[in-house]
């Protein structure tokens, strides 16, 4: 054995030991560095290589309509992005074969299904940098044809993104987000709490394939979906309306025209209709006074569809009765003051029942026959009808027209408020005017809202607030009686009739106020009804703003009468069994 | 040779010392057996950590493919979910009725079954308001619209199918009265009956 290894073995063993002793300390001492000294620094780096955060977007929730149409759902965009450093020929298998791609038939393919040019794509995929949108906001088919074309160069964000699959149907009412996704009109807006859900975030570690490492998922908040919201309004009816009301529009070159449908016992918006009405879609395509719901807040001065307010005012107060008489002559010095009121059309002096004051609408005949009640009391009553004060609907913004303090009431205020003048309201709050004549009497909260879903899926019904009667149930039916003769004899009341069914109704045209004082040329047409008028279950309350090619209400009974109709077809109500009571609208 | 030498040596150091036995020899040594012992049950969990490992890395390959199968069929709803909105908009239908010629009735009749009593006057649809005879509320989400060909063509098989059975009853009838009758009988009953409810007019069974 000696001889085979020279020198000292004790030697040798003793330096290998010295040699492997200074490895392991040498070793020892890069492990401390790397384990305890840098270790804190070194775990950072390569967390932050690895680590992925991303936002996990919550979907807002649906709005539906009363039959559970969809009006408004989230679905996703694609954002389709470039890294033109990486441009390059892409492989494709044709064939069998391999074949190599070039880069301009591939912008050409990318083209055509995103609707760009060849030369568009070619712009925006050409340089060196690592980023480069070609195209926002793609649909999810066009997302997959892109997909499909597997080029490695291209990569997608999805981006949540609001549609609204009817378009105009109930835009008005339903509202819309700009294009940071924030609620800015609408229902979307008053129930956002509801629709919005809160976005989740969560952190994983991710390997050089990019695909999770087990186990690294660390979900920091979990995303929380929105709710969806029920709406009162019935999407068909609704699209009718806006039919009608559009080709009105056009017909009489109005600015605008609304059309609201109540149900009369229960106080639910069926139609809050408006031409023009934006799509929400789009709504950069409208103007932006067209963009929300005049319904809720224009306010306006209602004229003659008061006149049947003053009219049950006086017979709940026993001062008149539907047959109370009074001549009506053309024109009118209102007591104390030297302002003459005259009604519209020439006539002498005509002897009216209160149902022939409504019936022809004259100003001077209601004013004689109301100036029997005190302005207080009048006063008193328009508050009850819910003037001056918002409906609360739950539509945003809505305004609450203008009921001026009755102390405030000067001489003339007195008397032209009996026919609409002097006061403003919105579209609402005149249909639910008479919505609490058709309900005997009592005047219910308007409900656009059926209510928000909770977690569960549970409808939360939307709170409601008692009905307030506003007159006796008498009243209520004697004022029907005398709307019904408007309808049955007035000159345009006919033109609002249904056939099969008993109406009873109201015109007003009323004079636009021009600033501070005084009034424009031009007149806010009215007709406000209710049908079957045995037992009303439905009151529709139209308005045409400014038509050009008339000046009466005869701009909307046509509106009317198509919208009732379609109304009682719909909810299938059977034509009347009975006839109008007999009263006198005319004496000798 | 070692070994040799100090079992030697110990034979001459102590020889009043007795034998050795097995279990002596096991008593002698027992931290061999416990780092055997340590030994497999490391590498033991050290393979069983190996195989969970690389199972647990299969299953995340086989979670990350039914992700991916997850979120296109999550496209494939949104596409058909956009197809459908789209075709069943109110916008589509009156375009589509349009385009088949119909036009809505704007005098409603009503039958009272329980005095067969007609409410409303009957008059034929007529197109007397070209204005609302077609779609005037905008929709820039109608991406998918109905084919006026195809909804022509679809209604012409279905009246085809449907006139099929009738004719076969008439021929029938023509043979015998029976055949008739029972032809009758048949066809009547594979109609949704319509259910009167006291006074009340019944909701047609169409829609």
């Amino acid at each position: 054995m000696a001889y085979l290894t020279p020198g000292d073995p004790k030697s040798r063993g003793k330096w290998v030991m010295i040699l492997v002793a200074g490895l392991c300390v040498a070793f020892s001492i890069r492990l401390v560095d790397y384990q305890v000294i840098q270790a804190d620094a070194i775990n950072k780096t390569s967390y932050e290589n690895r680590a992925v955060t991303r936002t996990l977007p919550a979907l807002r929730g649906e709005i539906l309509d009363s039959t559970g149409a969809v009006l408004a759902r989230t679905v996703y965009r694609y954002d389709i992005n470039a890294a033109p450093s990486k441009v390059f020929p892409v492989s494709r298998k044709v064939n069998g074969q391999s074949v190599m791609i070039p880069v301009e038939q591939i912008a050409n393919e990318i083209a055509t299904i995103l609707g760009l040019t060849q030369a568009d794509v070619m712009t925006k995929i050409s340089g060196t940098g690592e980023y480069s949108q070609i195209k926002k906001r793609v649909d999810a088919e066009s997302y997959r044809k892109i997909r499909s074309l597997n080029v490695p160069w291209l990569y997608y964000d999805p981006i949540p993104d609001r549609l609204y699959p009817n378009g105009a149907v109930a835009g008005n009412i339903i509202g819309y987000l700009n294009n940071e996704g924030q609620a800015v009109e609408g229902i979307e807006t008053s129930f956002n709490s509801c629709l919005a859900g809160v976005d989740g975030q969560e952190s994983f570690e991710k390997g050089v394939d990019g695909i999770k490492i087990p186990s690294s998922t660390v979900t920091t908040q979990k995303a929380v979906n929105g709710r969806a919201v029920h709406l009162t309004i019935n999407a068909d009816l609704q699209y009718f309306a806006q039919q009608v009301l559009t080709s009105e529009v056009s017909r009489l070159r109005a600015d605008w025209a609304v059309a609201t449908v109540i149900e009369v016992k229960t106080g639910r918006i069926l139609a809050a209709a408006e031409a023009p009405s934006v799509d929400p879609n789009e709504p950069g395509k409208v103007g932006i006074d067209d963009r929300g719901a005049r319904i809720f807040r224009f306010m306006f001065e209602p004229g003659s569809t008061l006149k049947a307010i003053t009219g049950a005012t006086a017979i709940d107060q026993g001062k008149a009765t539907s047959t109370t008489r009074t001549i009506a002559p053309f024109g009118w010095v209102v007591p104390g003051t030297t302002y003459r009121v005259t009604d519209s059309h020439q006539h002498g002096d005509d002897k009216l029942t209160l149902a022939g004051v409504l019936r022809d609408s004259s100003n001077t005949g209601i004013m004689k026959i109301g100036q029997a009640v005190d302005y207080r009391t009048r006063y008193t009553y328009l508050k009850k009808f819910g003037l001056g004060q918002k409906t609360n609907a739950g539509y945003p913004g809505e305004e609450a027209g203008l009921l001026n303090n009755v102390n405030d009431w000067d001489g003339i205020k007195k008397y032209v408020s009996m026919f609409g003048q002097g006061v403003s309201v919105t579209p609402i709050q005149s249909a639910m005017m008479y919505q609490a004549i058709a309900n005997k009497g009592i005047r219910l909260s308007p409900i656009l809202v059926e209510g928000c879903e909770d977690a569960n899926g549970n409808l939360q019904r939307t709170e409601v607030k008692p009905g307030v009667r506003v007159i006796s149930e008498a009243t209520a039916h004697s004022t029907m009686d005398m709307l019904e003769k408007v309808v049955e004899q007035g000159g345009i009341g006919k033109t609002a009739a249904v056939p099969g069914y008993r109406v009873g109704g109201k015109t007003g045209t009323a004079q636009i106020a021009k600033g501070s004082s005084g009034y424009s040329g031009r007149y806010a047409v009215s007709f406000i009804g209710a049908a079957p008028a045995e037992d009303p279950q439905f009151v529709v309350a139209v308005t045409v703003y400014k038509p050009r090619t008339v000046s009466n209400s005869i701009g909307a009974t046509p509106s009317f009468k198509r919208i009732m109709q379609q109304l009682l077809r719909t909810y299938r109500v059977p034509p009347s069994t009975t006839v109008s009571a007999n009263i006198p609208t005319e004496w000798k | 040779m070692s070994t040799l030498r100090l079992t030697q040596n110990n034979r001459h150091a102590s020889p009043a010392r007795p034998a050795l036995s097995i279990a002596n020899f096991r008593d002698s040594r027992p931290g061999v057996f416990i780092g055997g012992a340590v030994v497999v049950g490391a590498l033991t969990i050290a393979l069983l950590n190996l195989l969970l490992t690389i199972l647990t890395s299969n299953a995340v390959y086989e979670l990350s493919a039914i992700q991916k199968e997850k979120k296109e069929l999550t496209t494939t709803t949104q596409i058909l979910s956009e197809e459908v909105d789209s075709l069943s908009s109110q916008q589509n239908l009156a375009n589509a009725a349009a385009k088949l010629g119909m036009i809505s009735n704007a005098n409603p009749v009503f039958l009272r079954l329980s005095d067969q009593k007609v409410f409303g006057k009957p008059k034929a649809a007529l197109n007397a308001d070209g204005r609302v005879a077609r779609n005037l509320v905008p929709n820039s989400a109608l991406v998918q619209q109905s084919n006026a060909a195809e909804l022509i063509a679809a209604e012409d098989a279905t009246l085809t199918k449907a006139s099929t059975p009738i004719a076969t009853g008439l021929t029938g009838a023509t043979t015998s009265q029976t055949a008739l009758a029972a032809g009758v009988v048949k066809a009547v009953s594979a109609t949704t009956p319509v259910v009167s409810s006291g006074a009340a007019i019944p909701a047609s069974p169409t829609h």
